[in-house]
């Protein structure tokens, strides 16, 4: 590592330590919006979108699919996103999580049947199938309405709210505690870097040495390490004093509508037809 | 014990030649005795280092003394005592601590659950965690940042919200680390007016703080901690404060040298409630001043 680009670390350390903050609070932000998903109970939300992950995983109909992502986007209207920003979101993972693996699904190698196009390359005679193409496209489909369910579950749920679901699905309590409290001082410890890492800047600025860069970054691995490690026997300490004795008692204050119990039901009368219909695909 | 009319009033807390090291034997307190009487305020004022911090804590029953006797309720307070699951949630419900510093009180992921924490760990019924989360939360003027995390708090929401996650215990004693440091003087004033009702509705309320200008208003009782780390003297607030050569002996105050209209002048700091300071000019006219 030259010792220009370890300049350009300190740069992006301090760029990225903000934007993540940045993003953080723009998601907390939508997630606080008076939309239809966001005035949802988080418990049955959460199960909904359990179930329609079964749902799109197990059809074989890119036209349910298709139906299924029509809803999705008319949902995200409904919860007040934009859709753009959305589709920001979610279009962007679509290629990464499918692009490998639908690229050799259309030709006659993997996918045999009836060819639509057919042409040779390095001397192999290759072609894109009608089966293939049918199945590259329900596989993109299942990718696009996995990550758009997902992404709009975190969108329309407070982060702890989301963490607190865990619950529902039987994960302990003590587990899920453990796991809003580390959610919270991510944000402490970011902010902490990032004043380490501008402090390293406006004493030293530009650092020549790659040696020099890698006893910085080090030390202040250490440091932020001996902070954590004092910080939670301070913290463990504020439990106690709160009454914390090993069994942690936490706020439930989920309320459960008949909208609520009526959304759980569609997506498993969605779960419960994609079952049913299934039987009439071969 | 203290008499009050024919009745012999135990004090709250009582420390005996309580002394205490940090793992490394680096001495925090030594031969400490005081007595808290119920209902009293007590201030313990000193330099940095001078054991403050330390000696809440081991009235919190967070780290107990290396030699010495912590008595608390009648109790002597000790590891082995506080293991007992009963004799520890009877302590704890009794005793809340505000900790200097907000970021290590706020450990839940938003301030509604931080609020609410010490009551449901006590088995308070969900109605009366909720009424006194709300009531906590509007006497500290946070009930709008409830749904937020800590972390999107300034310094003085975030101490407004520890001293209302011990408030809504509703504890008999109160220790306060602090509370009015590097806050703005409007906050200062909530909190100092906050710990003013405490004491009036009958609560014991002990802190360490550095900040003389309130401990006048808001304490019966100082103890002051020197470098030695024990107790050098104990008194009124008004005997202390206006001692002005013991407080700058033992760096409590510092001489003050400030300007009024291009005269710079010097005085002693003085912290007795009329402010009534001799000002000893030096009559250098600072003729930048006037440019």
């Amino acid at each position: 590592m030259s010792g220009k680009k370890f300049g350009g670390f300190l740069e992006r350390t301090i760029f990225g330590t903000a934007s993540l903050l940045r993003e953080a609070v723009s998601v907390e932000l939508v997630a606080a919006r008076n939309g239809f998903l966001q005035r949802r109970d988080p418990r049955l939300k959460s199960l909904a979108a359990v179930l329609l992950l079964a749902s799109v995983l197990m059809t074989k109909s890119s036209v349910v699919l298709s139906t299924l992502y029509a809803v999705i986007l008319c949902l995200v209207v409904a919860s007040e996103i934009g859709v753009f920003f959305f589709l920001g979101r979610t279009l962007f993972f679509v290629p990464i999580f499918s692009l490998f693996i639908v690229v050799p699904a259309i030709f006659d190698i993997v996918t045999p049947g009836e060819p639509i196009f057919s042409f040779t390359l390095f001397k192999v005679s290759l072609s894109i199938t009608r089966q293939g193409l049918d199945s590259a496209a329900i596989f993109l489909l299942r990718v696009l309405d996995s990550v758009s369910i997902a992404v709009l579950l975190v969108l329309t749920t407070r982060q702890h709210v989301l963490l607190k679901t865990l619950r529902v699905f039987r994960v302990p309590q003590l587990f899920v505690m453990t796991m809003g409290m580390s959610y919270r001082y991510i944000f402490l410890f970011l902010d902490i870097i990032r004043n380490v890492f501008v402090a390293i800047r406006s004493r030293v600025g530009f650092i020549s040495s790659t040696k020099e860069g890698r006893k910085i970054v080090t030390s202040t691995m250490a440091g932020l390490w001996l902070r954590s490690y004092r910080m939670q026997s301070q913290v463990y300490d504020a439990m106690l004093s709160r009454g914390y004795c090993g069994e942690a008692h936490t706020l439930d204050e989920f309320h459960a509508r008949p909208l609520d119990l009526i959304i759980f039901f569609l997506a498993l009368c969605a779960l419960a037809g994609t079952l049913w219909f299934n039987r009439f695909f071969h | 014990m203290r008499a009050r009319g024919n009745v012999m009033v135990q004090p709250i807390f009582s420390l005996r030649n309580v002394s205490y090291s940090y793992p490394g034997g680096i001495p925090a307190l030594r031969d400490v005795s005081l007595d808290v009487p119920a209902g009293t305020r007590a201030a313990f004022i000193g330099a940095n280092g001078t054991g403050k911090s330390t000696l809440l804590t081991l009235l919190d029953a967070l780290i107990f003394a290396d030699a010495g006797t912590v008595a608390a309720f009648g109790n002597e307070l000790s590891d082995k005592s506080m293991c007992n699951p009963t004799i520890q949630r009877e302590f704890r419900s009794r005793v809340g601590f505000v900790f200097q510093n907000p970021e290590i009180q706020l450990f839940c992921p938003t301030v509604q659950e931080d609020v609410a924490f010490g009551p449901l760990q006590f088995g308070v019924p969900q109605d009366e965690i909720r009424r006194r989360l709300d009531a906590a939360a509007a006497r500290m003027r946070i009930s709008h940042l409830l749904d937020r995390s800590p972390h999107q708090l300034s310094l003085g929401e975030k101490k407004k919200a520890s001293i209302a996650s011990v408030l809504v215990m509703e504890p008999e004693v109160l220790l306060l680390d602090e509370p009015t440091a590097g806050l703005d003087p409007q906050t200062s004033r909530d909190i100092i007016d906050v710990i003013e009702e405490s004491h009036k509705a009958g609560k014991t309320v002990i802190m360490a703080t550095h900040d003389l200008h309130i401990v006048e208003e808001i304490a019966d009782v100082v103890h002051v901690f020197g470098a030695e780390k024990s107790i050098i003297r104990s008194g009124t607030a008004e005997e202390i404060l206006t001692d002005g050569e013991f407080l700058q002996a033992h760096n409590l105050v510092h001489v003050h040298v400030h300007r009024h209209l291009g005269l710079k002048h010097t005085h002693p700091h003085d912290h007795v409630h009329n402010h009534a300071h001799p000002h000893t000019h030096d009559r250098q006219r600072d003729i930048s001043s006037f440019r």
